[in-house]
């Protein structure tokens, strides 16, 4: 049985995979449809030439830097709003309305205010990184046992030493929660900055190229089908390592909750 | 490892004394206050209408968009938001269905979806593009993609967790299993599935914006790059926050749903942060 529940799904997709490519080199039609061994080819060729490098490096990079720029914003503002409640109170409805708006709906205003050198995609980044690490944070803040907290006032803590020593190490399950939803979300909208800036400004052959703008050439300009699957197997890859990785690592950090 | 794993309890709602409630409202009333203000403030230190247009403009764009195009564009985008939504919660319920039913089938669905999963509906967009030209297609199809995931993953995950003593005991009183799939099981999901259907909008609304932006000939994504061509900004920046305004209603509206449905479950708070 167990061997059965293997193969089926194994044998149902090389089946899948060959129909394909037999279907495509049959209708005749290789420029419109992507085949497998065309994606294969189109892999061996950009990872020669190193553009798929460039780019997929171009991207994590600016992934990094907003996800960097979202944590040292985001942890601060949500552990102080989960642990004083007025804060909270008051600036929750500011952050939920913020929230509310689509990282990528600000790239107009973004390009006007960063340029098309790559600092609007990092902006719309470190916006999308931005929201989930407060959310979470208050969140993990807020539900602290206040008794943790009284204890260590008892015993003489001062403020500083209770945030250092009470607050963050029971808020951060909930921060790497954070974290995680942050990763993924921000990979997502390095990509849709990227193409949306790809569509509207013509990077000629400016050194920032990412991912997104990577796929905009590749549609409009070399019209190469094999190359758009190429660039989203590779987005789902990475995405699925860094789901992996912000796993781990929140695995390791916080061992003692499974 | 599902994401309907990540459960978070919310703390009890607190007694609706009237005076606590007009401390709410004066909060965001203040708080809202307090970001007009400050946007006031950049706005003149700049000094700049294309810039940062102020607040005032802005509001005075968006009252002018309200006679012209933003009916239009809303319109536009509602329609996208309606087809895709539809289609994938009915596609993720299907899914979901048969392969919570046929353990074959979920042999194969299961990886599927896996595989799917991490390629982001944004990485279709210009697949879509060559697939449905600059159309209202794009805007649909990522839309009916994005929102395909969080619901057939937590359909499944409620469906798994219905706890198999109460299945036991309704088919030891006889019933049958149209019965126990609309009185046992059915019931036991429903907290999931709604959850599962908030999370799809709000991916979906994402989707919606960036596919609208990039391959779409309306709607409000496709009106921010249309305002930019002519430097409007102040209508750009009414157009963003019409986005906000409509994604936060949309999520508030699915929420006191969730909320009203599933009164009676303690699981009515399923969600994960996002």
């Amino acid at each position: 049985m167990n061997a059965r529940r293997a193969l089926l799904p194994l044998g149902f997709f090389t089946v899948a995979i060959l129909a394909w490519q037999a279907a495509v080199l049959h209708s005749g039609q290789r420029a419109l449809y992507p085949y497998p061994t065309g994606v294969f080819e189109a892999a061996t060729r950009t990872i020669e030439d190193g553009s798929l490098f460039a780019a997929t490096s171009q991207s994590l990079l600016r992934v990094l830097i907003g996800f960097a720029l979202g944590a040292a914003f985001g942890i601060p503002l949500g552990v102080l709003m989960g642990f004083v409640r007025p804060v909270g109170r008051a600036v929750s409805p500011i952050v939920d309305s913020l929230r509310s708006i689509a990282p990528i709906a600000w790239i107009p205003m973004a390009l006007l205010w960063l340029g098309i050198r790559g600092n609007a995609a990092l902006f719309i980044v470190a916006y999308a990184a931005f929201f989930p690490f407060v959310v979470n944070a208050a969140q993990g803040a807020r539900l602290i046992d206040r008794n943790l907290v009284n204890a260590a006032r008892a015993l003489g803590a001062g403020r500083a030493l209770v945030v250092r020593s009470v607050v963050l190490p029971n808020a951060l399950p909930a921060i790497l929660t954070g974290a995680r939803i942050s990763m993924a979300f921000a990979w997502g909208s390095i990509i849709a900055a990227e193409l949306a800036m790809g569509i509207k400004v013509t990077s000629g052959g400016s050194g920032a190229v990412g991912l997104g703008q990577l796929m905009v050439s590749t549609l409009y300009v070399r019209r190469d089908v094999n190359g758009l699957v190429l660039y989203m197997i590779v987005i789902g890859v990475i995405s699925f390592l860094i789901d992996l990785a912000m796993r781990r690592l929140q695995r390791s950090l916080t061992p003692w909750r499974t | 490892m599902s994401d309907a794993a990540q459960v978070v309890l919310a703390p009890p709602p607190r007694a609706g004394v009237a005076g606590r409630r007009l401390t709410r409202v004066l909060e965001i009333v203040v708080a809202l206050a307090v970001v007009v203000g400050l946007w006031q403030v950049t706005s003149i230190t700049i000094n700049n209408s294309t810039l940062l247009p102020s607040p005032a403009r802005v509001f005075h764009a968006w009252l002018d968009l309200l006679h012209a195009d933003l009916r239009q564009d809303v319109l536009a985008s509602l329609a996208h938001l309606g087809i895709g939504y539809a289609l994938g919660i009915a596609t993720g319920l299907a899914l979901a269905a048969i392969s919570t039913r046929f353990a074959l089938l979920e042999s194969i669905v299961d990886p599927l979806i896996e595989l799917l999963r991490p390629i982001s509906a944004i990485a279709w967009i210009p697949i879509a593009i060559l697939m449905f030209g600059i159309s209202a297609g794009v805007p649909v199809f990522l839309i009916f993609y994005a929102s395909l995931f969080p619901i057939f993953v937590n359909t499944v995950a409620g469906v798994k967790q219905v706890d198999a003593k109460l299945v036991h005991a309704a088919q030891m009183l006889g019933a049958s299993r149209r019965m126990i799939l609309t009185h046992v099981v059915m019931p036991a999901a429903l907290p999931y599935v709604l959850a599962g259907a908030r999370l799809s909008l709000g991916v979906a609304w994402m989707a919606m914006v960036a596919a609208e932006l990039t391959g779409s000939d309306a709607g409000l994504g496709w009106r921010l790059f249309w305002y930019q061509e002519f430097f409007a900004m102040d209508k750009v920046m009414a157009v963003i926050l019409t986005i906000g305004v409509l994604g936060y209603c949309f999520d508030t509206l699915l929420r006191a749903l969730q909320a009203r449905i599933t009164r009676w479950s303690p699981d009515s708070v399923v969600d994960e942060a996002r």
